[in-house]
């Protein structure tokens, strides 16, 4: 058992685990739609400072960018233009069937989590890969042309992401870039106005 | 190696983020706006990642922190076209609410 006392980053990793989940139960049972969308940039906010305290400045800062920023603006947008009234929780809620099969794999997760905090999160002891010894970031670039150039090491949060990133993980960022133009193009084409229907066709 | 990560003990970003994916699939399972549907997904992608950074912590692996920007990735693109599915339902049945969505039933 570790004590805030010793650490004072446990207690702001609390601070921010108590807003993450108040914002999560607010994205999913506040029946304004918008209300939700608002809890939910709340709760992305909470989780970026969670990986700030955990050290991962850069994930932190892209979660703000991206996510509170980009998706999010995304989500209002649409959400603004379909209709505004509330929605209210589902009347899935009343299926039996469904109660049933949610408190089973509540149990399933119960069962799960106490065994995994009692036999504790095992470690693997394979080499280290972006840190130093000393557990610092870094990362070495190996020397090109039969040693023509000198070796590099890189050091800090962002700069060993992109070495790991451009170095290691060139072919998924590039069909990563591929999927995202598929995305971008697809929604262009979802989004024209008389999709799939022949002129003169009524509605469906 | 170390199980607690600047003073955090692993367990504890780990039940975090099971409690995060809980919420998420609750979110899917028992509204109907399609909108809210997808915030649902984007948590539970979220909670993907905090286990991902969480990792690449413990287990010093700086792959786990480049992993989470191709998911990061991967929601913009399911935002964009979940989105504009959305928004193309909504014109032709006049609704978002996926329970009245009852095109592929038999």
């Amino acid at each position: 058992m570790v004590g805030i006392f010793d650490h004072p980053q446990l207690l702001l990793f609390f601070v921010f685990s108590g807003v993450l989940i108040a914002g999560a139960l607010g994205v999913v049972f506040h029946p304004n739609p918008i209300s939700s969308a608002v809890l939910l940039v709340l709760a992305f906010f909470a989780l970026a400072g969670i990986y700030a305290v955990l050290g991962s400045v850069f994930v932190a800062t892209m979660q703000v960018l991206v996510y509170a920023g980009a998706i999010m603006v995304l989500v209002v947008f649409v959400l603004m233009l379909l209709s505004l009234h509330d929605d209210g929780i589902s009347k899935l809620w009343k299926h039996p069937a469904k109660k049933f099969f949610l408190l089973f794999f509540v149990a399933i997760l119960g069962i799960v989590l106490t065994n995994a905090v009692r036999e504790g999160v095992p470690n693997s002891q394979s080499p280290a890969h972006g840190y130093s010894s000393s557990g610092e970031y870094e990362y070495s670039i190996a020397a090109e042309n039969g040693g023509l150039s000198k070796p590099k090491t890189v050091r800090g949060n962002t700069a060993v992401v992109g070495a790991s990133m451009f170095l290691d993980y060139l072919l998924p960022f590039e069909v990563l870039s591929v999927l995202l133009l598929a995305a971008v193009l697809g929604a262009v084409i979802l989004g024209k106005k008389n999709l799939g229907k022949k002129p003169g066709e009524g509605d469906l | 190696m170390n199980p607690t990560i600047s003073g955090i003990p692993v367990e504890y970003i780990l039940i975090l983020a099971c409690i995060v994916f809980t919420i998420g699939v609750a979110g899917v399972l028992f509204r109907r706006s399609a909108v809210v549907i997808f915030m649902s997904v984007e948590l539970i992608l979220n909670s993907v990642n905090l286990v991902f950074v969480t990792f690449s912590k413990a287990l010093q692996q700086v792959q786990g922190e480049v992993i989470v920007f191709f998911v990061m990735a991967i929601a913009a693109a399911e935002a964009a076209i979940g989105l504009a599915l959305v928004v193309a339902i909504q014109r032709r049945k006049k609704t978002s609410f996926v329970d009245e969505m009852n095109l592929m039933k038999w």
